[in-house]
């Protein structure tokens, strides 16, 4: 039953963020520090997915390992920008 | 005469890779296979967005602009509301409770439904403003990336639809779901995408 509580919690943070990130987005210039939240929480988005909804926290280590890699590797690169 | 009997795994992998030693593979190898060829292909989408993005800082600047980001934010909703229906799908799968199972399955169905309706007013309301891939770079990567998207939003969606069908055979159970388990990962791979794509034609600037 608590993990029904959770995978509720998990779902209204991912749209809380996806409603922050647009609001940044909208309302404030596209500063180096705007990319790096958005960077950010679209990691912690891409984590969360994996881990909780793709349930492989405590699945097969190395799909888990390569699937974060990529949600980190291209956030990244939105931060990468910034120095452009 | 091989009279070996026929492993579980492809035997295409290193054995730190086995399920007794990494852990179990959610689904089955094949998905896998399917899922991280898929991640493949959006990987090139993505490079090409950072190595047009440098190219044309200006046009990438004013691109998301001419977008809908309204309807972006909604599509990005759907999806993850998909996502947790699904989630939701494989717990009670586990619970052997099938009639719920299924109606989280056509809860997240209607939510593929949702973004296909959406993603097409999207479409015809960017051709309304005079845009298309030839309008700059910016939209040339927007249209190969999110009509790529959609394709992927469209056959999972159908793919769906036939596991609500085996489903209601008898086919899935709480010993033997791994049918279901393989559309789940696949679905919230085609989410993760879409959590990549949105900021990046969408919020980015």
């Amino acid at each position: 039953m608590k993990k029904f509580k959770k995978l509720e919690w998990f779902w209204a943070v991912l749209i809380f963020i996806t409603l922050f990130n647009t609001f940044l987005g909208e309302q404030f210039e596209s500063t180096a520090l705007v990319s790096i939240i958005v960077a950010l929480t679209v990691m912690y988005k891409g984590i969360t997915v994996i881990d909780h909804f793709m349930e492989l926290k405590h699945a097969n280590r190395n799909l888990r390992w390569l699937m974060r890699m990529y949600l980190i590797l291209f956030p990244s690169l939105i931060i990468a920008t910034v120095f452009f | 005469m091989n009279n070996k009997i026929p492993s579980k795994s492809l035997g295409i992998f290193p054995r730190s890779w086995s399920e007794e030693q990494a852990g179990r593979i959610p689904g089955n190898i094949p998905i896998w296979v399917g899922i991280l060829s898929e991640l493949t292909e959006f990987a090139i989408f993505f490079v090409a967005y950072f190595i047009a993005k440098y190219n044309y800082p200006e046009v990438f600047a004013t691109g998301p602009q001419g977008l809908s980001t309204s309807l972006g934010v909604a599509n990005t909703i759907i999806l993850l509301s998909s996502s947790y229906f699904m989630a939701k799908a494989m717990m009670n799968i586990r619970l052997d409770n099938r009639i719920k199972c299924e109606r989280y399955l056509w809860l997240a169905v209607s939510c593929g439904a949702f973004y296909l309706i959406i993603k097409t007013w999207e479409f015809y309301w960017n051709n309304l403003q005079g845009l298309s891939t030839s309008t700059n770079e910016f939209y040339t990567v927007y249209y190969y990336m999110t009509f790529n998207h959609f394709l992927h939003v469209g056959w999972a969606s159908c793919a769906i639809l036939w596991v609500i069908f085996r489903l209601r055979a008898g086919e899935y159970s709480a010993a033997e779901y791994s049918g279901l388990e393989a559309l789940a990962v696949y679905w919230h791979m085609i989410d993760l995408m879409w959590i990549l794509i949105f900021p990046l034609l969408y919020v980015l600037r």
